[in-house]
């Protein structure tokens, strides 16, 4: 779980594992793994998720702990524009680390969609690289299951 | 008793685990083993003295193990860290756990241990960094729709004003009286365009401020000045971090006393918020800004003193405090956070100022009645006058009414006096608040109309000074504020700060007339027109002008517009159903092009407000527009559906007496 701090991906792996949605908001300090199994298209597999902090000015990031990872999810909040800028350059950043691995890119906070920053320009600069996107809400489950699922598909090619 | 035997002890006091790597990749326990390494690691914690594998324990210890092996290939001081991770407790704790690989005497070491007690303190830390920075992040985005909200209000604006202003230099130029009258009428229309949506923007200010007012009302009613202080502080460390500007809570504020005052939370939240933003703004690097509290009687006074240059001499302290005070001079944003400031603490009874500081910087202060006095709470409003006492009786109300007009527009002043002179008053006109109140002293006038804001002393301070003046004098003049400021809660402070009666300016001379025959049901907020310059007015014949008499060429627009405009529509809907600000402006931006080729200032008006709406992204209130936009344009559509197949079954183009109809609709009440 890759993303600037504050974009849910805490939240997104609770709903996953535990369908448990907090509304407050609890920083991540440090690395957390949990794990899930789950059958796709009739192959049994166990994601080991590291749910890894947020990187800001306070905790900077360790590119060993992506190494041997199979795929990630790119987590951004829709109603911040600039974790969506972040994760534009997180991708970049993973991509001359560890080379080119599947992801997606998950737009969370559906159920604020009103609030949204998600404008033209950066929507089509997402598009423009035929990134996967999907539109999540840790709040109400919206699609969560469907970004797991799919990111053990792409892996999985 | 030696070292050597405390060690195994010492390092589990301390919640170190101590493992050493074998040769064949194995590890061996050095250390007793602490209660949360038995826990994580029940094999290995009762292994004695026997060698156990940790590699498939953990997948971030697997992880690390790599990074370990690596730095273990050449015995070396330092150490490889694998910073934190947490691992889940038989209980379903979490335990935060933190490993070193180092070589110690020559042999290949692992250190793992659990900081507990520095993690929870850096979670603390960490947590109200980054939900101050999410605050400051929200802060920002605020600010920066405001500025976008304002640059639209300005660019709106001024359309109508240009239409004025040409209306203005051809009528200089024009000799023909029946040019002048259409120019005449031309900047008449501008100016009831540019006042209805002057009055838009103050109804959706009104309604913002409402909203408040009744979250107010649901909310607790007596929040803490200190407390909102230290939030206020918490909130925009980051922001003055970042510039380099301390900020902090005066030293002599006692945490004992009780600082509870009128108000509420949220608001008073917003009032500190604001004051720090101003300072901010004007406070230089390296310097200061501090929030000092004290007790002031009945009140409890709060204040923030900066380090920046001052308040320029020239600037009244009112003026901070008005609408759109301060423009965007000396780097100052809009200028509406002041005036929010102004009209919360008077609603809640209380008052607000600035002034200089002796010898550097400013102060800025409000002060709030204290929640509890004597017992009971304190009074939140002032009453309000009564109005039998005023001084316009049915008599004078038919004869010359000797009147005092205050009002720093020369225009306002000019057209005002012509009105009332014409209708028989006496007037005396003055520029400024000063002289109103010296012309006021002599006490002669029946009626005074007071700008509210004026250079030198405001219509609010004027008003308060007459009241004292007239205090013990058997005549009082009634007071009558002219404001630009006209949402109904000015109306109610205005009303508070001791005026009679309250005018909205723009106002038209005749609510002028109205109010002087009859000023208790005079309404005291000028409305609009509904209809008259509103309405739709394109005639066939309109049209056909528009085009230079082209019929062949009006038909061709008209089929171009009926072709495109559902697929226009259809393209704002889904922009409207994606969020897609951005295309939800463009297309809106094409439409009220093309409608406006057709006149149908309605669907223009909607049109520009989608268009605004898409660029802040406020897309509840444009579905709202849309839905208004939807119904015109089918009215629209339907006309011109109408005169096309009217037109075309005529072999000749109607004369004006055939066609007096006009397309388009009333415009719609909201």
């Amino acid at each position: 779980m890759l993303g600037s701090f504050g974009v849910g991906k805490t939240s997104l792996v609770r709903r996953y594992v535990e369908s448990i949605y907090d509304d407050v908001y609890h920083t991540t300090v440090g690395v957390k793994i949990d794990k899930r199994s789950l059958q796709v298209d009739g192959t049994d597999v166990t994601l080991v998720l590291w749910d890894l902090y947020g990187e800001d000015e306070f905790q900077k990031m360790r590119w060993s702990y992506l190494r041997g990872s199979s795929g990630y999810l790119l987590v951004a909040d829709g109603t911040r524009r600039a974790s969506l800028e972040k994760a534009l350059a997180l991708e970049q950043k993973v991509r001359e680390e560890v080379g080119k691995i599947p992801f997606i890119l998950v737009i969370n906070k559906s159920d604020l969609i009103q609030e949204w920053e998600l404008d033209p320009t950066l929507e089509a600069q997402f598009i423009a690289k035929e990134w996967s996107i999907l539109r999540c809400s840790a709040k109400n489950g919206e699609n969560v299951e469907e970004a797991f699922v799919q990111l053990t598909r792409k892996i999985l090619a | 008793m030696t070292m050597a035997s405390l060690l195994p002890g010492f390092l589990k006091q301390l919640g170190y685990v101590l493992l050493q790597r074998n040769g064949d990749g194995t590890y061996s326990l050095l250390s007793e083993a602490p209660g949360w390494f038995t826990q994580l690691w029940p094999a290995a914690a009762g292994s004695g003295d026997n060698p156990f594998a940790l590699a498939g324990t953990s997948p971030f210890l697997d992880n690390f193990l790599s990074d370990a092996e690596e730095f273990w290939k050449t015995p070396q001081a330092g150490f490889a860290e694998s910073g934190t991770w947490i691992e889940t407790g038989n209980s379903g704790e979490q335990i935060a756990l933190e490993a070193r690989a180092l070589y110690l005497d020559g042999k290949p070491l692992l250190a793992i241990c659990s900081p507990e007690k520095q993690f929870q303190e850096r979670v603390q830390v960490l947590q109200t960094a980054r939900n101050s920075l999410l605050e400051h992040e929200k802060l920002l985005r605020e600010i920066q729709k405001k500025e976008i909200l304002l640059h639209c209000i300005v660019h709106d604006l001024s359309q109508p004003l240009s239409a004025m202003r040409g209306s203005f230099d051809c009528l200089a130029l024009e000799t023909n009286p029946e040019n002048a009258a259409k120019f005449i009428e031309l900047g008449k229309h501008a100016s009831e365009q540019q006042e209805s949506m002057i009055r838009e923007i103050l109804n959706a200010f009104s309604a913002e401020l409402q909203a408040d007012l009744n979250a107010e009302q649901a909310g607790n009613s007596t929040p803490d000045l200190l407390e909102a202080a230290q939030i206020a502080i918490s909130t925009l460390s980051p922001a003055f971090a970042a510039k380099g500007v301390r900020l902090g809570l005066g030293e002599q504020i006692s945490k004992q006393m009780n600082w509870k005052v009128i108000g509420e939370e949220t608001r008073l939240h917003r009032i500190f918020s604001n004051l720090l933003e101003n300072a901010l703004r004007y406070t230089p690097t390296g310097s200061g800004v501090t929030i000092g509290i004290e007790d002031d009687g009945a009140f409890l006074k709060a204040y923030v003193d900066d380090e920046g240059p001052g308040l320029p001499a020239d600037l009244r302290p009112a003026e901070m405090f008005a609408l759109f005070g301060r423009g965007k001079k000396s780097g100052g944003k809009a200028g509406l956070g002041l005036y929010f400031c102004r009209i919360t603490v008077e609603r809640w009874g209380g008052s607000i100022g600035c002034a200089s500081l002796a010898e550097i910087g400013s102060r800025f202060w409000f002060r709030l009645p204290k929640a509890v006095l004597n017992g009971k709470p304190a009074p939140a409003k002032k009453a309000k006058p009564a109005m039998e006492k005023v001084s316009v009786t049915n008599r004078e109300k038919q004869s010359a009414l000797r009147i005092l007009l205050a009002d720093d527009q020369e225009d306002v002043r000019l057209l005002t006096t012509h009105q009332l002179e014409r209708i028989g008053h006496e007037v005396l006109a003055v520029s400024d608040g000063k002289a109103a109140l010296e012309s006021a002293k002599g006490g002669r006038f029946d009626i005074i109309f007071l700008d509210e804001e004026m250079p030198h002393l405001s219509g609010v301070e004027v008003a308060r000074s007459i009241r004292e003046l007239q205090n013990h004098q058997e005549k009082r003049s009634a007071l009558v504020a002219l404001t630009g400021n006209n949402t109904p809660q000015d109306r109610e402070r205005l009303l508070a700060s001791g005026f009679d009666f309250v005018i909205g300016k723009p106002f038209r001379l005749e609510t002028l007339d109205a109010f002087l025959l009859d000023p208790a049901n005079a309404e005291p907020l000028d409305t609009l027109p509904e209809k008259r310059h509103l309405q739709e007015s394109a005639s066939w014949e309109d049209l056909l002008q528009r085009v230079g008499g082209d019929e062949k060429l009006l038909r061709k627009m008209m089929k171009t517009f009926l072709r495109e405009t559902p697929q226009r529509m259809e393209i704002m809907s889904k922009a409207l159903q994606r969020k897609n600000g951005g295309e939800l402006s463009s297309v809106a931006h094409a439409l009220k092009g093309s409608v406006s080729i057709f006149g149908a200032p309605h669907a223009v008006q909607h049109a520009q407000s989608l268009q605004d709406l898409g660029r802040i992204s406020d897309f509840p209130e444009a579905a709202r527009v849309y839905g208004f936009l939807q119904e015109e344009i089918a009215k629209l559509q339907q006309n011109l559906r109408g005169y096309a197949k009217e037109t075309r079954a005529q072999s000749s183009p109607r004369s004006h007496e055939e066609k007096p109809k006009s397309i388009g609709t009333k415009k719609r009440k909201r």
